[in-house]
């Protein structure tokens, strides 16, 4: 358990740092650019880089204070209170206590997909989403089930860094999207209007593009492999020691597994859920590129679980 | 021969050093786990207030549509005050069984009042009663596990030492009686 916490604080780090360092590297990039462009002496290539830097650090410090409030935002997910639904307010504010964290705040998203989800930056900022099919469609223990497991991706901090790796990642994806449009078009017009203009230069800006169209699938991997999808199994277990009865959440599992689709949910968002987002299409194609196990696997251990002593 | 003292004195002090350092660790990790101990005891005490706080408005609430059952009143009544005064885990726990039950027959009761079942008031004050039910229940749970790791810890070595040292106690869990639960269960024929 701590174990975990710790591992999640220093990927979040080094996400962080990562970021960092991408941002400063591309306006460096730029700065030099113009540089050689315009043929002003080098001032500009450091300024830019300075400049990349403190926004980055602005970028950052407001990803960790406001990505939860993003991410609902992108989920179109609203709170909801103790007087519209005081079944599921009880049982999260039950099994919190049995967790031992705060009570996170309540959200629902308006789907009939059978789905749910937990963000925040810590703890005491925890946030429980729910989408209403799954609300509607699953009995007491079921619910019990997924809460607990949402609770344990907040108790372990999970939640930070599936929630940093949203905003971050989805900055990058679109900063890069928007530097290798730039790139083809100012490619374009050097080349009609100053032919002597190649050598050195283009043959960075080649590089770079070439490292830009390279980066977006390691991107992807790299959120895969943040987000192991071991950390699935560990709240599974993790969630049936706070409610006890584990095949609660299996049972659960077998129903969401077959409505689990979400239409809000996008590449970026997707990790967070507690199955697959996209149903259960994607995950026949190809096991390695899926960001979640599979729900049968996952069955499979909890029933083992309740055979288990101790529990 | 100067040498060979110099290096027994550092070995020497550096083991006190190390001993030192690794009893303070064992103090501090022993401490955090009382603090936890009795933070998980407030949890269960925070929801065992809301119930006090709601019985006597259930109590009234009843009283306007079953006014000539004063016992099983006195009884809920008379459980309650005693879980106020409750001083000790064991006190506690046998005031809370007690009230558990005059809630039971209290709702029991209310079954031969069609009026009082109907009444909008009173099922929303059931509805927040079994709410705070299940938390008490999942405090409960709670705070045994931490009790569980207390005990542990200050019973195993090198635990079990520096308790005795420190006057650390083993604590008591917060057991509820469920005479259902425990009864075996009868097969017929």
């Amino acid at each position: 358990m701590y174990e975990q916490i710790a591992k999640n604080r220093t990927k979040t780090v080094f996400i962080i740092i990562g970021f960092m360092v991408f941002i400063t590297m591309i306006g460096f990039a730029l700065g030099y650019y113009i540089d050689y462009r315009y043929g002003i002496s080098g001032n500009y290539s450091i300024l830019f880089m300075i400049f990349a830097l403190i926004l980055a650090i602005i970028m950052s410090f407001s990803s960790y204070y406001f990505s939860d409030r993003i991410v609902l935002g992108l989920t179109k997910a609203r709170p909801i209170s103790l007087e519209e639904n005081p079944r599921i307010y009880y049982m999260v504010e039950g099994l919190s206590i049995a967790a031992g964290i705060p009570m996170p705040r309540i959200y629902m998203i308006e789907d009939t997909g059978m789905n749910a989800f937990a963000t925040g930056r810590n703890p005491a900022n925890g946030v429980v989403v729910f989408t209403r099919g799954l609300l509607e469609n699953l009995n007491d223990e079921e619910l019990k089930g997924v809460i607990s497991h949402e609770l344990s991706h907040i108790k372990n901090y999970d939640i930070l860094l599936g929630t940093i790796i949203v905003v971050l990642v989805g900055m990058i994806a679109i900063i890069s999207n928007i530097i290798l449009r730039s790139f083809i078009f100012g490619g374009g017009r050097r080349r009609s209007s100053r032919s002597s203009g190649g050598g050195i230069l283009s043959v960075i800006f080649l590089v770079l593009g070439l490292l830009l169209l390279i980066l977006s699938p390691i991107i992807a991997t790299l959120i895969r492999m943040a987000i192991s999808r071991n950390r699935e199994f560990l709240a599974d277990s993790t969630g049936a020691l706070i409610s006890r009865y584990p095949a609660g959440l299996a049972n659960a599992l077998r129903k969401i597994s077959k409505h689990s689709q979400v239409e809000v949910a996008s590449n970026a968002t997707a990790h967070l859920f507690i199955a697959n987002p996209f149903g259960g299409k994607k995950a026949a194609f190809s096991n390695l590129f899926n960001t979640h196990p599979p729900a049968e696997e996952r069955i499979k251990r909890l029933e083992n679980m309740s055979l288990g002593v101790g529990v | 021969m100067l040498p060979g003292v110099i290096i027994a004195i550092l070995v020497v002090s550096g083991i006190i050093i190390v001993l030192i350092l690794v009893s303070i660790g064992i103090y501090n990790s022993m401490v955090s786990l009382r603090n936890k101990v009795n933070n998980s005891w407030s949890q269960i005490d925070v929801q065992l207030r809301k119930r006090y706080d709601l019985i006597p408005n259930l109590v009234e609430t009843v009283k306007g549509y079953a006014k000539h059952e004063r016992e099983t009143l006195e009884k809920v009544i008379n459980a309650r005050n005693m879980g106020i005064d409750a001083s000790s885990v064991k006190d506690q726990a046998k005031a809370e069984n007690m009230i558990t039950g005059a809630l039971k027959s209290l709702f029991a009761l209310s079954e031969n009042y069609p009026n009082l079942k109907a009444d909008q008031h009173f099922s929303r004050l059931m509805e927040q009663l079994n709410g705070i039910e299940s938390s008490i229940a999942y405090a409960r749970q709670f705070y045994n596990d931490m009790v569980m790791k207390f005990n542990t810890r200050i019973q195993t070595f090198p635990g079990n030492v520096f308790a005795r040292i420190y006057k650390f106690t083993s604590r008591d869990y917060f057991e509820i009686e469920e005479p259902e639960a425990r009864r075996p269960v009868e097969v017929k024929f």
